[in-house]
């Protein structure tokens, strides 16, 4: 059977290879959302904290050896984000219940990058280092743009890529490495991944699904779902919600604004850092990553720029539309071309998005 | 963004003096002694007349980039800087500019023709990514943009790969104008000619109807479109001028470089271009002469200099780098860190300082 020219099998290989992967491009245009709700910047350098933090993971998982030292640093700056980060509402500073959170949480990350499990020792290294990252540059770059034009923060995330680009090249190179976390999740406890699902006769061919890319989108859902949750049921998430709504209003009710913006762009350097693990444990782990943000700018804008919701949905459109492209044209066509051509479809139609806000101005 | 910071007391007494180019003595003498240096350089090079051996061979091929990179950036400062308009494809339009002028020369045009019609096509394909413009600004038209910057590299690299040569490096065959052969000494001064025009043309602009509907669309387009002035007429044509200036800045950029290839285009060469609007000080006419001539002198000259010092005590300070990644490494990082800086601390670039300085030296020892 062959649709539009094109072997069945082979269209809806692309099809479940596209939804696959969108779910990866939907973690990465959650943290693009977040950042622009909480403080609207759109970040261009969302590719090279993806980098930066795939590169982190690899460090942990790799070296057998870490200073304890390394270990000491990083929990010193898990209590540092505590401190600056959750230190609000104000009831949570006066019964001193951060301290004692902050102090457990580095507890355990010292205990935990010193065991011998690699894989819980990567994951909480690249936490603690991914929210640093995030912390970093929203301090040092991000905050003193406060009121200036929109021109200047998009230059300035912009050179903050340059940055980033910069420091992975300087400590790690620009060699392709393998990240091979399914490979050794028996560490975890966890039996080994069974070799590729294959579905044999669907519409005329063997329909491979890689069992990688399916735990990959299995743990971008739960990831999604995490945070639509948190967003929605904890205090910290609603603080975030109501700063994005009106930061004036929500600093007039007690709110701290800037530990608000802080905590978003170390939430959103987590989840840079998890979506570039999951595609790079997928593929390989190589210094074109940046690339793929910005393959998924098409993504966020479909969904809207402010939509949580929209940013799953124009994740999984625009995997799809790169995967069943790529069996139509090849793969310089579906994941070069098809993403901006998109882009350019969706800004002359729609520009605010499927979910966006339509936006009103008055001289 | 004010262009026209003037002490108190400082006025114009004539209309022929407000629409002077160099409204002072002072401003006269500087731009033709920077002028008479920029033009002495060549002959005080080795490879010059007189065999003095003052100025590195290299350091002019140094300005002949900065020069075309002038006039490029100047087309992102009438888009950016006056119409307030953000563009993150112009290495894109320039790459137009330079695989047209590329082709044109190849197939036997003379070359008087060449750069103006790759130039006007560049404008032409500015003009259809300045489409969204009509629906869309600020950060979605920056989007718009950035789809630029990837379909016409794309479009180079495949489908038109049997006129561009792929993704390998195009030759440029050697230019000849009326009889004149365009290499070495001539190169340079017809560089720096091509760049003064460019400069006079944008500085005329400016000051024309077209320039001052620029200015009120960045200050506010709403209020502008009230006036009667037809905001996306307007738009379109600030894309066509500045993709034109790309396109020019492009076709000269391959007649000097002799070859080019689609990854001296990509979207890290339209941040350069950006970084050195700001630099400069957007909306300031003198910004490129400004950010161009830093930055570049940054990449060229200083960076080179500094690496290999870098890569003796680097990996001895920081165990952890290995000394084979630095050279990448580094021109980012400083390329990175001082736009940092300057966003933060001058977001109005460099042509601003240098007003304010003028006023403080006029109306010393008095603070205004």
């Amino acid at each position: 059977m062959e649709i539009f020219g094109q072997p069945g099998f082979a269209v809806l290989q692309g099809l479940i290879t596209g939804v696959l992967t969108g779910g990866i491009y939907a973690l990465i245009a959650l943290g693009i959302v977040i950042i622009n709700k909480a403080s609207g910047v759109f970040n261009f350098a969302h590719g090279f904290m993806m980098l930066l933090g795939a590169l982190i993971f690899w460090t942990f998982f790799q070296n057998q050896q870490l200073a304890p030292v390394v270990a000491f640093v990083l929990s010193g700056g898990l209590l540092t984000i505590l401190s600056v980060g959750i230190r609000y509402p104000a009831t949570w500073t006066r019964n001193g219940r951060v301290a004692f959170i902050a102090a457990a949480w580095a507890v355990i990350g010292f205990i935990l990058l010193q065991t011998d499990n690699l894989f819980l020792r990567a994951l909480v290294g690249t936490a603690i280092g991914a929210a640093l990252v995030g912390l970093v540059i929203e301090r040092l770059a991000i905050r003193p743009l406060i009121s200036q034009p929109l021109f200047t923060a998009v230059m300035m995330t912009l050179v903050v890529g340059e940055v980033l680009l910069g420091v992975t090249q300087l400590t790690w190179g620009s060699v392709d490495r393998s990240l091979p976390i399914f490979a050794t999740v028996n560490a975890l406890g966890l039996p080994q991944p069974y070799p590729p699902i294959r579905i044999r006769n669907v519409l005329g061919g063997t329909v491979v699904i890689k069992t990688e890319l399916l735990i990959a989108f299995g743990i971008a859902l739960v990831a999604f779902v995490g945070f639509v949750l948190f967003f929605r049921y904890t205090r910290l998430g609603l603080a975030m919600r109501a700063t994005a709504e009106n930061p004036d209003l929500a600093q007039a009710v007690g709110l701290r604004v800037r530990a608000v913006l802080a905590v978003a762009w170390a939430i959103a350097s987590m989840l840079a850092a998890l979506a570039a693990t999951l595609h790079a444990s997928s593929t390989s782990l190589s210094i074109t990553m940046p690339a793929l943000a910005l393959r998924v700018f098409p993504a966020v804008l479909l969904g809207g720029i402010e939509s949580v919701g929209g940013a799953f949905i124009g994740g999984l459109v625009i995997g799809i539309a790169e995967k069943v492209g790529t069996v139509y044209f090849g793969s310089d066509v579906g994941e070069q071309l098809i993403p901006f051509v998109v882009l350019m479809i969706i800004l002359v139609v729609r520009p605010s998005g499927l979910f966006g806000e339509e936006r009103i101005e008055r001289v | 963004m004010s262009a026209n910071i003037r002490p108190s007391g400082v006025f114009d007494t004539s209309y022929a003096q407000e629409m002077r180019i160099n409204r002072t003595r002072f401003d006269q003498v500087l731009s033709a002694g920077f002028l008479g240096v920029i033009l002495a350089l060549p002959l005080l090079a080795r490879t010059g007349p007189f065999g003095i051996d003052i100025v590195q061979p290299g350091f002019l091929g140094t300005v002949e980039r900065i020069a075309i990179f002038m006039i490029a950036v100047q087309g992102l400062n009438l888009l950016v800087g006056y119409t307030g308009q953000i563009t993150l494809g112009q290495a894109a339009f320039m790459a137009v500019g330079a695989y047209s002028t590329a082709i044109l020369l190849r197939g036997g045009v003379p070359f008087v023709l060449a750069p103006p019609i790759a130039a006007l096509f560049s404008g032409f394909v500015g003009l259809i990514f300045g489409l969204p413009s009509l629906r869309v600004k600020g950060f979605y038209l920056a989007m718009a943009t950035l789809a630029a910057q990837f379909i016409i590299p794309w479009l180079l690299r495949n489908p038109l790969a049997p006129w561009t040569n792929g993704a390998n490096p195009l030759p440029v065959p050697r230019a000849d104008l009326l009889g004149l052969e365009i290499s070495g000494l001539t190169l340079y001064y017809f560089l720096i000619i091509m760049c003064l025009l460019a400069m006079l043309a944008a500085r005329n602009i400016i000051r024309t109807r077209t320039g001052r509907a620029f200015v009120s669309i960045r200050d506010n387009d709403v209020a502008a479109e009230l006036l009667g002035i037809n905001v996306f007429a307007y738009k379109l044509r600030a894309f066509f001028i500045c993709a034109v200036y790309a396109g020019l800045a492009g076709g000269l950029l391959a007649i000097e470089a002799r070859s080019i290839s689609p990854d001296r285009f990509d979207l890290r060469n339209s941040i350069e271009l950006l970084a050195m609007l700001i630099v400069g000080g957007a909306g300031f006419s003198q910004a490129p002469i400004f950010g161009v001539s830093l930055l570049a002198l940054l990449r060229e000259t200083l960076i080179p200099s500094l690496t290999p010092s870098l890569q003796e005590w680097l990996p001895r300070l920081l165990p952890f780098i290995d000394a084979v990644n630095i050279n990448a490494a580094i021109a980012p990082i400083i390329f990175g860190v001082l736009m940092i800086a300057f966003l933060i601390i001058e977001p109005r670039g460099l042509a601003y300082r240098w007003e304010i300085f003028k006023i403080s030296w006029k109306i010393r020892p008095f603070s205004y």
